[in-house]
């Protein structure tokens, strides 16, 4: 599937250039957020001194793996093609835009983006690198230490997370702007990540690896947090729809009115059908929550829907006035898909399935909720 | 009518848990559970079918947020029409949230509620307690006998095994 993706990659770069590196900026960016959802959420559990998750946490933390991947990736993306960010080549000389002359300069950009990305990649490797050692060790201390590690690495991905959304995907479309666009895609980023947790659990309890382990209140729980992630996506999404409905600004109107043309509305309607409408009436019901078929389902269907919530941030400012898929779309998700699971089986084969000596096992594993 | 109640006190969350369990297991039916804390598990031990308060929530949120839907719609499009930096009357999107708010009320208001109708709770209802302990330290669990079936001398045993604290039987006089 990697090798597939990767021909289709090549060609489509000789024969639709702009559609392919659109392609694989959007695909960079999807495996960068599971990524870091993964990450996230260990470092979150750290954080607040969950027990709960424990018996599974080896999943998210193999997620982060295909951080430096995703990196790379986009790193490619940004270097050899800067003409997908039109303000590499003018910006408007409007007076109101002098911060953005300042802010958008390609040197600047480039600085800014490898520090976020080898910030992220620091963080996650010494985390997993800990939670790794303490299977040989036995020591209470890396915990200690990945408590630390993990508040810092939330106030640090705050601010990363929130100015590279700004940056990749905002500055596509550089004089619309829209300050709450970074929690938009942080809200985005977290469901999809949680509902890839979901698949991997799910599928490493049927193969085998998990099983015993993981229970059907580990997936309660889960699918409470896929839940309310996929209804905080939601909100966001429409606080910042209404904001600009309201007030009716052209420069701001324009990011909306270019989704709701023609035959972009369906992808519009379709992209909160996914991402909210579904797991909402689905898992509102506890029977639904537990049942792992359903959350499969359910998981699936979010991460479908985060991709066509990469493809409208990222494609209506190249395709114009009629939305397209084809072998580049599919080719290069799918493509990015293989690599995402083969680097994180290979990470999940490097470490115990579960953390034996974490203080927290014995909680998660006879956890009720 | 007489009613008969079997009663056993105990002392530990322990105990209470797996003498529910055990008594239910042997065949006998359980009145009620008194504890100075809400119990996790217990509603499963004793056997208890799922709470319906869920779809009180869910039907009465959907209620209020029907009626916001409808009033809104009348106050703005129907019976004063005001225009509002030239949207249309019937803007949905500007809707969205006081809908969402008053949802939220109702569903919320109306659980409470519905939780005290049929707890029947009300101000200034007389408490009927068994005992003040299961309001402090105690847990009690208590059996109707009902029907030929009921042995006291086997509930006993198995009160025994869980550190059953005093046993106590009461006789009832109920007006029908």
């Amino acid at each position: 599937m990697t090798l597939a993706g990767a021909v289709t990659a090549a060609a489509g770069l000789l024969l639709a250039p702009q559609r392919t590196w659109a392609n694989l900026l959007l695909a960079c960016l999807f495996l960068l957020g599971l990524g870091l959802a993964g990450i996230f959420f260990v470092a979150l559990q750290y954080a607040t001194g969950a027990g709960w998750s424990v018996a599974f946490r080896r999943v998210p933390e193999a997620m982060s793996a295909v951080l430096p991947y995703g990196a790379a990736g986009l790193l490619l993306v940004l270097l050899l093609r800067p003409s997908l960010y039109s303000w590499t080549e003018s910006l408007p000389g409007d007076p109101a835009f002098w911060f953005k002359r300042l802010w958008l300069n390609y040197p600047f950009f480039l600085l800014r983006s490898a520090v976020y990305l080898g910030l992220w990649i620091l963080f996650s490797r010494r985390i997993v690198g800990l939670s790794r050692r303490q299977d040989r060790d036995n020591d209470v201390r890396f915990t200690r230490s990945n408590i630390r590690l993990s508040v810092l690495f939330i106030v640090v991905f705050a601010f990363t997370c929130w100015l590279a959304s700004f940056d990749w995907i905002m500055s596509l479309e550089p004089e619309w702007y829209s300050t709450i666009f970074g929690v938009y895609n942080f809200a985005g980023l977290f469901s999809s990540g949680l509902a890839m947790i979901l698949v991997l659990a799910i599928t490493l309890e049927r193969a085998g690896p998990l099983r015993g382990y993981l229970t059907a209140d580990h997936l309660h729980d889960l699918g409470k947090l896929l839940f309310a992630f996929s209804t905080f996506w939601m909100y966001i999404w429409f606080s910042q729809y209404m904001l600009i409905w309201y007030a009716n600004i052209p420069e701001e109107t324009n990011y909306f009115v270019r989704r709701l043309n023609g035959f972009w509305e369906p992808v519009f309607i379709l992209n909160f059908l996914l991402n909210w409408a579904a797991p909402f009436a689905v898992l509102l019901h506890v029977p639904a929550k537990r049942s792992p078929g359903m959350l499969l389902k359910i998981a699936w269907t979010v991460l479908v829907g985060r991709w066509v919530d990469l493809y409208l941030m990222i494609l209506p400012t190249f395709a114009g006035k009629l939305p397209v898929f084809g072998i580049w779309e599919v080719g290069i998700i799918a493509g990015a898909a293989g690599l995402f699971f083969l680097v994180v089986l290979r990470a999940l084969g490097q470490a115990e399935i579960v953390p034996g000596n974490d203080p927290f096992l014995e909680e998660s594993l006879h956890y009720h909720n | 009518m007489t009613r008969r109640y079997f009663i056993g006190y105990f002392d530990h969350e322990d105990d209470i848990l797996g003498v529910s369990k055990a008594v239910c297991k042997a065949g006998f039916s359980v009145a009620d559970v008194y504890a100075p804390y809400a119990l996790h598990g217990l509603d499963r031990a004793i056997g208890l079918a799922p709470s319906k308060l869920p779809w009180v929530c869910f039907l009465l949120g959907l209620l209020g947020a029907a009626f916001k839907v409808w009033f809104e719609f009348w106050t703005t499009a129907q019976d004063w029409p005001i225009n509002v930096g030239g949207k249309p009357w019937n803007s949905l999107p500007a809707f969205v949230p006081v809908t969402f708010e008053v949802m939220v009320l109702c569903a919320g208001l109306s659980t409470v509620f519905a939780f005290f109708f049929v707890s029947r709770l009300w101000p200034g209802k007389k408490p009927r307690l068994l005992d003040p302990a299961v309001t402090d330290d105690r847990f009690a669990l208590v059996l109707e006998a009902t029907d030929a079936t009921y042995d006291p001398r086997l509930l006993e045993g198995i009160f025994q095994q869980f550190h059953v604290v005093r046993v106590e039987e009461r006789v009832e006089e109920r007006k029908v």
